[in-house]
């Protein structure tokens, strides 16, 4: 349960780290864009050596990147056969009804895995290297404009705020019903499936119950305090944008152009 | 490796013995706990409940038999209601342990009236119940399973002192009526030495000391020392003792300490 994307930051102090979060935040978004614009193998080498190069500046281990593709690799083992089996193109190695195993069907096959492992990689990096907290408050400057459509956007970054605050606090919950169920004789991890998907509602209900009377005196203890929503207040931590956010714009920005330049 | 919770705890808890665990937060008092029913396996070493060895090698499914006849009565231990009424959910353990529904309506209902709930409250949703009642349907879910040890992890943390008076006199009664075997972590020094015939002091994962309340509550500096307070009539006896009156043994209930302290003021045992 540690594995939880959200509860992942690695504290460091490489350059990564020391990035502004609306930076990091607008650039990871801006990269899953960009990569939808390489189709062929200059492209991606480039976007594959501008993520390692990312990799490595971030100094973060590895097996951080490793443990955060092994949830989805089913997904993207899928996506891959599909891809090769029923993508057409070039040279016919193998043909078998609606199956047929095409070199375009190959060389797209592996495009579309680096996609995943590049999308991957960059998402874990964001999410390695940016406390939760500066991500939220990165997604609340992005999305300054909204507020021109009245779109409540303070509140909306609140709620995100308090959503992660609460993560470490329901999983600690969690372990607690969990022992005092498995003390009645409740077994989450052994035994028929059928029992096993039973053993969730002893666990769940209490946990319901109890999050809604949390949610119910923070929010009076946020009233007590004054909290109303549409005050204009200020932050308490103060987002800056250095030297190295603007280079790495530039970077990014030369990125895309020699992408749009090598693309066939 | 994080540091291990437990280091070098050697200790052995008598049958039908009423054992308070005392230390404060972070002594490693929860994690020995949870060594008593099997929620937690040693990683090192072995302990023995009741008959049934458990070592670093034993099989969860092994455990589980000891989980019901060790019942664990975890800190606020109204989080785990969760069924549709009170009785289901006091139901709930010994259905798990495999008895049929009627016994264990039967079983729910006996134990419901030992915790002091009524008949009506039985229909009700436990979560309609006040603070004080859901504990108690709580504790009645643990005792359904019959077990002879309960484990307590302070049970009368958040209770009113009414409440908490009702709820130790209830477990005193379960010891001597049920015979059940009683370990009570708690900071309240008062009812160690109302309760408990032995005292178990922990600190930084270790025993610091094991004996009877009397003899672990005589060394009121050694206790200071060690960031444990005395229970208010031994504090009470110790400035009364400062000003001249002397105590033997130790008073550690009101009674022992009005007993002694009478024929002193009759007396005239100020020495002032």
């Amino acid at each position: 349960m540690t594995k939880l994307l959200l509860g992942r930051y690695v504290p460091g102090n490489s350059v990564l780290h020391r990035m502004d979060a609306r930076a990091k935040l607008a650039l990871s978004f801006a990269f899953i864009a960009i990569i939808f614009l390489a189709n062929n193998w200059a492209t991606y080498l480039i976007l594959s050596a501008f993520t390692l190069g990312c990799v490595f500046l971030s100094r973060v281990s590895v097996r951080f990147f490793i443990a955060g593709v092994r949830p989805l690799i089913w997904l993207i083992l899928l996506t891959v056969t599909l891809q090769i089996f029923f993508a057409r193109g070039g040279t016919v190695y193998w043909h078998w009804g609606i199956f047929s195993l095409t070199a375009g069907g190959i060389i797209n096959g592996i495009f579309v895995f680096c996609r995943f492992m590049l999308i991957i990689c960059m998402s874990t990096l964001l999410t390695l290297t940016t406390p939760p907290l500066a991500i939220a408050d990165a997604m609340e400057s992005l999305m300054a404009p909204l507020k021109l459509l009245k779109v409540p956007v303070a509140e909306i970054a609140l709620m995100l705020s308090i959503a992660l605050r609460f993560v470490p606090t329901l999983m600690d919950e969690t372990q607690k019903i969990m022992n005092a169920q498995r003390a009645r004789g409740v077994s989450f991890s052994t035994g028929k499936i059928r029992n096993r998907i039973k053993a969730i509602i002893p666990l769940l209900v209490p946990l319901f119950v109890s999050s809604f009377e949390r949610a119910e005196d923070l929010a009076t203890a946020m009233e007590a305090r004054g909290y109303r929503d549409g005050a204009h207040r200020t932050k308490y931590r103060v987002q800056q944008w250095h030297l190295v956010d603007t280079i790495a714009v530039v970077v990014f920005v030369f990125l895309t152009g020699a992408l749009v330049w090598l693309r066939a | 490796m994080a540091a291990p919770a437990l280091q070098d705890v050697s200790l052995r808890i008598e049958d039908g013995s009423y054992t308070a665990i005392i230390g404060h937060t972070g002594s490693g008092k929860s994690t020995l706990l949870q060594h008593f029913n099997g929620l937690l396996k040693p990683t090192s070493g072995q302990l023995t409940v009741n008959g049934v060895t458990i070592t670093p090698a034993t099989k969860n499914k092994e455990l589980s038999d000891l989980r019901h006849q060790v019942g664990f009565v975890f800190q606020f231990p109204e989080a785990q209601l969760f069924e549709e009424t009170v009785l289901k959910d006091i139901a709930f353990a010994p259905r798990n342990f495999g008895k049929s529904a009627a016994e264990a309506e039967q079983i729910a209902r006996k134990v419901a009236a030992m915790v002091g709930l009524s008949e009506t409250t039985l229909t009700q949703s436990p979560f309609d119940l006040s603070g004080g009642q859901m504990r108690r349907a709580a504790i009645a879910g643990i005792l359904a399973m019959e077990p002879h040890t309960l484990i307590l992890d302070e049970p009368t943390a958040g209770l009113d002192p009414q409440g908490r008076r009702s709820m130790m006199n209830l477990f005193a009664r379960l010891h001597r009526e049920y015979l059940l075997t009683i370990i009570l972590v708690t900071h309240q020094m008062d009812d160690v030495a109302d309760y408990a015939d032995h005292v178990v002091v922990m600190e930084h994962g270790q025993v610091l000391q094991t004996g009877t309340p009397r003899q672990v509550f005589a060394d009121a500096k050694w206790l200071r020392e060690h960031h444990l307070r005395l229970p208010q009539t031994a504090a009470m006896a110790e400035q009364l003792a400062a000003r001249g009156f002397s105590f033997d043994p130790l008073p550690l209930t009101e009674h022992e300490l009005a007993d002694q302290l009478v024929p002193q003021l009759q007396g005239g045992g100020r020495h002032d």
